[in-house]
């Protein structure tokens, strides 16, 4: 698999790739300002998996959405190769919780996974062949012609992932990208999500609330807690690059690091 | 600005063909469809058939009067006038309807500034500025057309304008952080997720379209189908003014049953993840 030659792991985990300093962000004004974030850093090596784990409610979304460019912070810098951040940017892509809304209906899956291609200019038939290629990286080769409503949940999701993948962006951001499956359709698309990483070298930050997802999937993992949320553990994980959704899960390491973090959720 | 949506909703579209599809044979179908209008003529003809009314005629003269005006040209010729009309003013108030309703759907400040206006122009009786326009504008068959533009803009607008404030807001997040360009965001994204209400809003214009088209060729005309009623009934030819009534009602159908066909084509994708 050779999707994006510019991720090669051999660069893996070295320069830094991303970096959130004093991130605040608020709703409303005076005295009806309603605090998110306050003073929240954040530090992601090229080809670095990050989670960002935190209860429900506490921000996570509001956070992404700083992170993609979408949300504007009242304080603070987040910057993607040393170049700071205003607004949506080519080197962010971002995959939504919701697939079945943030696909488009009227176009078949190739032709969303082409589209924001096409919004690069990039000509028909190159990026058909990218969409083709990438559709077949997360598992669904010819089926470019379907149609989104004619998928499961877990499709529409492979097919989210692969217009992220086809965007050529250096950071894949997720937002609960598996909140809405079963859990057998989410296991497999965890696997999935680590064996992009593994293989295509891409940079990751996803954002769960689930503690047992972001230990299985990270390099590290950034909790977050607090009203504002503010970062109050950093784990890095030591499983290794082959995960296991049975024996990764066994380990006794994964269950240090997880009572590790339920801690820091209970005394916060 | 929700509130200011036509009534229609494009899912009537999407449980018609459902119950199109359950079980029965065409030919069941068609009968289903169409006894009714079948009872209704029968009765019409076999009620009127000894009518002394001098302004209700038998139903038997008035089918005789059309033939004979369809085979003499009469009725083609303003029919063909007519239908031109229509569908240039129709055109015209897709289009403008179209452009100026997903500008408003997307500029919120611009939206509240024009909104009293839209209300404003919308609630005036489009049938009772008929005179004024012609009168401005003079009894060339523009004026006609800009009539039924006129008329039948209101509903496209609106539903244009309804359309593009139901977007999804994930998929407005979706094109922003992708970075699609204004072009392709209106052309690929806003235009098609707003199109099931815009269809809707092109099905309501279509009989106000018919209605402006007859009465703008009430006043200054001197063809098309308005006039052909207008000119029969002011001389008291009441057969010829029954059979081009009865000829409108049938070309509005027939317009109605081919809207319904181009529908299905057009929201193919929004039909068929209904149905699902």
């Amino acid at each position: 698999m050779s999707l994006q030659t510019a991720h090669s792991p051999a660069r893996r985990a070295t320069e830094q790739l991303m970096q959130v300093r004093g991130l605040t962000m608020s709703y409303g004004s005076g005295a009806a300002e309603n605090k998110i974030l306050q003073d929240l850093d954040l530090d992601v090596r090229a080809g670095e998996f990050v989670s960002i784990v935190g209860p429900s409610g506490v921000g996570k979304t509001t956070l992404l959405r700083c992170l993609s460019g979408l949300l504007a912070p009242k304080a603070g810098t987040i910057s993607v190769g040393g170049q700071q951040i205003t607004g949506p940017h080519p080197d962010l892509a971002v995959v939504f919780q919701d697939y079945s809304r943030s696909l488009l209906p009227w176009m078949s899956t190739r032709e969303n996974v082409a589209f924001p291609l096409q919004g690069k200019g990039m000509g028909k038939a190159e990026r058909n062949a990218l969409a083709d290629r990438n559709l077949a990286a997360v598992g669904l080769a010819g089926q470019g012609d379907k149609y989104p409503w004619e998928m499961s949940g877990g499709m529409q999701q492979r097919v989210a992932i692969a217009r992220a993948l086809a965007y050529n962006a250096k950071v894949l951001l997720m937002d609960e990208p598996f909140a809405s499956v079963d859990a057998q359709t989410r296991f497999d698309l965890e696997d999935l999500v680590i064996d992009l990483h593994t293989n295509l070298g891409v940079t990751v930050i996803l954002v769960t609330h689930d503690i047992d997802e972001a230990l299985y999937l990270a390099d590290k993992v950034v909790v977050i807690a607090e009203k504002p949320a503010t970062v109050v553990d950093v784990i890095e994980t030591n499983f290794g690059e082959v995960r296991d959704q049975v024996e990764t899960k066994a380990d006794p390491r994964f269950a240090e690091a997880r009572a590790r973090i339920l801690h820091r959720l209970r005394d916060h | 600005m929700a509130e200011t949506a036509v009534s229609t909703r494009p899912d009537n579209a999407r449980r018609r063909t459902r119950t199109v599809r359950t079980g029965t044979s065409p030919a069941a179908r068609l009968l289903e469809r169409s006894w009714l209008i079948a009872v209704v003529f029968i009765l019409w003809w076999v009620l009127s058939a000894r009518s002394t009314n001098f302004f209700v005629p038998s139903l038997q003269e008035i089918l005789a009067v059309l033939a004979r005006d369809l085979s003499s040209g009469v009725i083609p010729d303003g029919a063909a006038y007519s239908l031109t009309n229509l569908a240039a003013g129709l055109l015209l108030a897709v289009a403008v309807g179209i452009v100026l309703g997903l500008i408003l759907g997307e500029a919120n400040r611009l939206r509240q500034v024009v909104d009293p206006v839209i209300h404003f122009f919308r609630s005036v009786p489009q049938a009772a500025l008929v005179p004024l326009i012609i009168g401005a504008f003079g009894m060339g068959q523009g004026p006609k057309i800009y009539t039924i533009a006129f008329a039948c803009m209101w509903p496209v607008l609106l539903n244009t304008i309804d359309g593009v404030l139901g977007v999804e807001p994930t998929v407005r997040r979706f094109a922003k952080v992708y970075r699609i360009p204004p072009g392709l965001y209106f052309r690929r994204v806003v235009l098609p997720a707003a199109l099931p209400q815009i269809v809707a809003g092109v099905r309501v214009a279509l009989p106000i379209g018919i209605t402006v088209m007859v009465v703008s060729e009430l006043f200054a005309a001197t063809r098309g189908l308005g006039f052909y009623i207008l000119n029969s009934s002011a001389t008291f030819q009441v057969p010829e003014t029954w059979a081009g009534a009865l000829f409108v009602g049938v070309i509005g159908y027939i317009l109605s049953v081919a809207f319904v066909l181009c529908e299905r084509r057009i929201l193919r994708w929004y039909i068929k993840s209904g149905a699902k």
